[in-house]
Parts: C-alpha cells; structure tokens; sequence
C-alpha cells in the first residue's frame, strides 16, 4: 500500500534534486568554507551560491541580510531575544493569539520576565483582529511579531498592512514575521510589497529541503543582537560551522519552490478545494476551519464534531494516510490547539479537528483515497460516541450544541 | 572565505618568500629614511627603509634609489610592500614626491584587492610617509615643506570594531567622545564606521555596546529615540490651551462628524476612527471610497487636512 502523505505542514519529502545538490558536500566537499586553502573554495562558493539564491526566492537584491540557522525556531528566538537584547528601553511585544509554540511559547516566557506582551486576538474564521491590532501599538512597543499563514489553519495575515501600519506609527518599531508555512507557497518580496518587514524567518524542511536548517532575514540596519556567540560566521550574526550539505539543499529547494510557486497555486488549489468539497459533501456535521478566511492552496482543517481526533488519524494511519490533528492526544501535550480555541471553534470540535497539507508532490489519486476511507473512519467513530444517535445518524438531542463556544 | 587574490598579488608573496632576485625583502642598513607602520598587536606592521642618491646642492632633489621592507603580516600585506617598493624602484621619485604615492597606487599596482584587505595597502603608505618624515629630519628638509601632519602617525591601535573601514575600539572610544556621537548613524556619518556591512552595529563588542559604554544604557532605546506617539514639538497653538487626551479624540470625532464625513458621503463614502494615540488618528475608509484606487490620496489629503485646520496641525493620519 502506498502512503498518502497529506502532513506537509508538518515536514515534507526531501526533492531528489535537493538530494543531488547536497551530495557533493557529504562527499568529496566536506571542507570548513572558512578556511583558507584552494579546496576549501568549493564550499564558501556554494555558500555564497545558496544565500543569493535564498535572497531571490524572498525578493531582495541584498544576499547579505540572509542569515541561514539550525531551524525556524532558532530563528524565531534569534529575532525576539536578539530585538530585546539590543534594544532594553522598549519592554512591550505584539503577536497573535495563534502563533506557532516557537513564537508563542516564548512570548509567554517573556511575560515571565516582565516583558509585556499583547496578544491580538482572531476572530471564528480565523483573522487576525485589525482594529485590536491598531490599538495594541504603544509608545514603548519593541517589536510585532504576526505570522504570515497560520500552520494548523492555512489562514493567511495581511503581513504588509501589519508592518505598514507598524511603521507608519513608528519607524522604531521591529516588524516580524514568521514566514515558515508561506515561503515556497505565496509569492515573497522584500524588497516591495514586504518592505516594511525587517525579521522574516522559515525553514527549510518545509519546502522539501533537509530538517536542521532554517532561515532568518534580518534586513540591514535592524536593531538585533547575535543569539549564538563564538564565531565570526554568518558575519558574526550566528556563530557556528555552517550547515554546508543543507544549506546547498535548502538553496535548491527554494528555486525549485520558485518554479513551482505557480502549481502550488493551481493544482495544489484545485486538488485541495476538490477535498474539502468531497468531505463536506459526504459528512454531515462537519466545518472548514478558517473557511471565511484567505487561505494557503495546500491546507485544510475541517471540524469534525462529537468525535476526536486521535482515533480519526489512528484508522487514517491504518489506511497508509498521514494527517494530523488539533486534538489534544495528539499533541503530546494535554491542551487542545490553542489555534482553533482562539477562534473559538466550538469544543464539541475542537478535539475532532484534522488537518489536511498538500504539496506539488500530491496526485489525484491520493485525494480520491481520502475520500474513499475518511467519511467511513468518521461514521465509525461517531457510531462509538455518546453524543451521537447512531440510529439516527444525527448528534443526540441532549448533546452539546455545535455552535456552543467553549 | 578563501583567497580572492590577483594573480599578480599571489606571485609577488610567492616571489617574496621565496627570495627571488628583484624582491625587496630586508632592511638597508644606514638608510636615509626608516618608517614604521602598525604592530604585531594589529596583525600587521612594516618597516620600511630607503636609501636615496643625495644631490650635493639641495637635498629636495635626493633621488630614492633602493627601498626594503620587512613587513610582519597576511599575503596581502607582504605583496602591498613589495609593490610600494617596486614602484619606487621602477620610477625616478624624491622623497617629496613619493608622498604622492597613495594606496590606491599600491592596489592598482596589485591589480586588486578583496575590500577586507585595503587596509594592507594603506599600511604601506603609511609607513612611507614616516619614512619620508625621517629623511626630511636627517637631511634637514623643513617638515612643513613635506605637507604632512606629525600626529597621523599615532592612530589608535587595537581591536578592529568596524572591518570595512578598519575602524579599531581606541579610535572609536576616543572619537565617540570627542566628536560626542550618540547614536549608530552619527558614528557612520562623521567616521564612515558601520557605513558598510553593518555586521559591528549589534555584535557584542560592536558600535552600539561602544556607545552604551561610553554614554550609559540610559540614552537607549524608547528614552532616546521616542516613538512617534510621543509628540517631539508638543507645544500648543499660540493662544490655545493643550488639549487632553479625552478632549483632543472628542474634538477629532465632532470634526469628523461636521466637517469629513458630510464630504465623504456626497461620494457615497464614510470614514470610521479606529483609534486615536496622541496626534496619531487612525481611520478605516467604508463604503464606496474602500478599494479605491485614490482612496489613500482622498483620505490624506482631505481628513488630514481638515483635522490639522481644526484641531492641531501635528495630526497625522493613518489609514488601515
């Protein structure tokens, strides 16, 4: 049975181009691109090759404000802990409500610290709160940090009114984004449409190149410190032996991600919407999270009500298709998705939420396999549940009502 | 990283250290000029020397004839003295016009230099002029005929902060409070540090932890650089009481009321006050004027206009 894999949110396939570009360095090229020697240039060359190329796939002319990283969440604490440290007199951050954990987390361990933190609020599709956000900008505010597409949900943020707005109001403060789920899937520049962007960070394990490294943009003149010391590498911005054999990878993954920029937004599109029109279709009592909302092409979150999400991705598993869920169970954690409980999505739904991510590398068939197994795995689950009149096939008139909130 | 070197600089070091016939590597003895420039503790350093076929009459036409070097430094620092030499040797220059030789003289020679090294060349010019100091002191040529100032030879030395214009931690110290620069762009502009790659401006060690140390941690940050919020010009209208806040956003929405949105309806438009933060209003277009393509112009242009007439002429306004 082939696997259908539909969690490119969470990691995707390493491209077999990527796979070609890294050989080299994991070969014969395995020399320090510091160093001095003749054959040590193959290595600094391609360095210097990968940061153009990973500047081009972001839109700017300027490859030295490339700063290339172990991960998107090394870069996330680079730019938060690095604004802060270089600049103690302001102690007020903005972010959402639903970022990811490497922005979220950290924010609240900030507010241990006594940083103040506001956190925007979304509403049920999923948008971030404009006026709340207009209101939030203070005198002493350091820095915004607002995700570009929200990872569980797909749900896009108006990144450049966010940082023009930011700006207009004060030049001082530091504009961030978390760029990981959009870098490859939505046109990036900053040199013009992103100008008001100084921090932008990404990974590369996202857009078909190796884990272990990430990316972050810190634009010329922006007002942060080094968060790892030791090392005159990445001009003194991140210390440490390069990552030679991924960063090669990940600058091929970004130009492949560029060719392809064009697929992801129709047959990725097509295919994704012909998912989610199939799941609604076929089970009742089912809702797109962040319908309403301006979506990337290759998510879907759908709520399932009156059953949870575990069981779903376990016979999905069982089926040779990988998916995940906002549940709790799944989350290795003991807290349902603080993502869909900002939105206020009903709890009742919550726990049932599962995540579809598509890539280039999806085909037809895979989604048809969804569709052939999902509604079945949901009337399994519901026919177990005590919410559910299975007689019926309705929820029970004593269950809570699905639009309750939380 | 790597070698960026020319050709001609890799040959000269080559030819160099290997003591080809030609290469100027030494120390002439009795010479009639010495000139020393940097220090090991710089990583790079020079000694220079010349010796000149004296004129019996007027010593400003000694003609340099020989010139050695022993240079303690990189690739490049070794190839910059032997060019600095061999364009001596290969023209016919008094000591005074041999002054005229800058580095750029020694760069073109070397047919290039990667942009981290021109201090290199810079070293050997450097040393020349001390050269030329010391010739013009023996052979009694009145220094002020040289055009050169004593108290350039004494440049800081010590860390290099800024690499790009090889600006080391002393010489910023020293500048920072004599020229009392406050902020990263005011080092940029009057010292060209920092002007470059900006790679020093945050890096522990770099221009911003030179100026909190010298200035305090106190001038940083909101204190020094105030959000636009905090009005830098509050002074009221002549005549006119400072307004309150509460005053100030109730006065804004009666002239919006009156004045702004009557004009925006005629075109089947409506404004909305999002927030108001000091002299900052907020506004969100509605209705026929939103998505419109002059809506921006139409908002600054009107809006701002009209508040800065009949409230403070310190509004600015944002639209959403």
């Amino acid at each position: 049975m082939d696997t259908v894999y539909a969690d490119n949110n969470a990691t995707t396939a390493v491209a077999p181009e990527v796979v070609e570009a890294m050989m080299p360095f994991l070969t014969g090229e395995y020399f320090n691109p510091s160093s001095m020697y003749e054959r040590a240039r193959g290595t600094a060359q391609a360095l210097a090759a990968a940061r153009r190329a990973v500047a081009r796939t972001l839109g700017t002319r300027d490859p030295e404000q490339i700063v290339f990283t172990g991960s998107a969440t090394e870069a996330n604490n680079h730019a938060l802990l690095g604004a802060l440290r270089a600049n103690p007199g302001r102690r007020h951050v903005i972010t959402s409500a639903v970022e990811h954990p490497s922005i979220h987390e950290l924010a609240k361990d900030l507010q241990r610290q006594g940083v103040e933190v506001t956190f925007v609020p979304v509403d049920r599709q999923g948008r971030l709160d404009l006026r709340a956000f207009v209101r939030a900008l203070r005198a002493d505010t350091l820095l915004v940090s607002i995700m570009h597409a929200n990872n569980e949900t797909g749900v896009i943020f108006p990144v450049e009114q966010l940082a023009r707005l930011t700006k207009e109001t004060d030049p001082a403060i530091l504009f961030h984004t978390d760029a990981t789920q959009s870098v490859g899937k939505l046109p990036m520049d900053l040199d013009g449409a992103l100008a008001h962007v100084d921090l932008l960070s990404f990974s590369g394990h996202k857009l078909h190149a190796p884990k272990g490294v990430g990316v972050l943009f810190l634009r010329r003149g922006a007002r942060v410190r080094p968060l790892i010391l030791g090392g005159h590498q990445e001009a003194g911005r991140r210390a440490g032996t390069e990552n030679v054999p991924c960063i090669a990878g990940l600058a091929r993954a970004c130009e492949l991600a560029r060719e392809h920029l064009d697929e992801e937004e129709h047959r990725v599109r097509a295919l994704r919407d012909r998912l989610e029109e199939g799941l609604v279709a076929a089970i009742p009592h089912v809702e797109v999270n962040g319908r309403g909302a301006a979506r990337l092409p290759n998510t879907l979150n759908v709520a399932v009500h009156y059953i949870e999400g575990e069981g779903m991705l376990y016979q999905l598993d069982a089926h040779g298709i990988c998916a995940s869920s906002g549940s709790a169970c799944t989350s290795g954690s003991l807290e349902p998705s603080h993502v869909l409980r900002a939105m206020g999505v009903p709890f009742t739904a919550v726990h049932g939420s599962i995540r579809f991510s598509l890539s280039r590398y999806n085909r037809d068939a895979d989604v048809d396999r969804i569709l052939a197994v999902f509604p079945g795995i949901v009337a399994s689950l519901r026919r177990l549940s005590p919410y559910w009149d299975k007689d019926a096939d309705r929820p029970r008139a004593d269950a809570p009502a699905a639009g309750s909130a939380p | 990283m790597g070698w960026n070197y020319s050709e001609k600089t890799k040959q000269l070091f080559m030819d160099a250290v290997q003591g080809k016939p030609g290469t100027h590597l030494g120390e002439i003895q009795d010479p009639d000029g010495i000139g020393e420039h940097g220090s090991i503790a710089c990583g790079d350093a020079m000694r220079f020397t010349f010796r000149v076929r004296r004129d019996p009459v007027d010593p400003r036409r000694d003609v340099i004839t020989e010139a050695r070097y022993l240079t303690f430094g990189c690739t490049s620092a070794i190839a910059s003295s032997e060019a600095l030499c061999a364009i001596l040797e290969e023209g016919t220059y008094t000591p005074i016009q041999a002054l005229k030789i800058r580095n750029e003289d020694i760069v073109n020679f070397l047919e290039g230099l990667p942009a981290q090294k021109i201090h290199c060349s810079v070293m050997g010019a450097e040393a020349l002029e001390a050269a030329v100091f010391n010739w013009a002191q023996k052979r009694g040529v009145p220094v002020a005929e040289l055009g050169i100032e004593p108290s350039i030879h004494s440049e800081d030395e010590g860390r290099v902060v800024c690499k790009c214009f090889n600006a080391t931690e002393p010489y910023l110290r020293r500048k920072v409070k004599e020229l009392n620069l406050r902020t990263i762009p005011e080092i940029t502009s009057a010292l060209k540090a920092g002007g470059a790659c900006m790679a020093c401006h945050h890096a522990p060690g770099g221009l911003q932890d030179i100026l909190d140390e010298t200035w305090g941690r106190a001038g940083e940050g909101a204190s020094r650089e105030p959000g636009l919020l905090v009005a830098r010009d509050a002074a009221p209208r002549p005549g006119e009481a400072e307004l309150s806040p509460y005053q100030f956003s109730k006065k804004v929405e009666r002239v919006v009321e009156e004045y702004v949105r009557p004009m925006l309806r005629r075109d089947g438009g409506d404004v909305e006050i999002v927030d108001i933060k000091d002299r900052l209003v907020y506004c969100q277009l509605r209705g026929a004027c939103h998505g419109c393509a002059g809506a921006t112009m139409t908002l600054k242009l009107m809006v701002e206009r009209t508040l800065k007439e009949q409230v403070d002429d310190r509004i600015r306004v944002i639209e959403l």
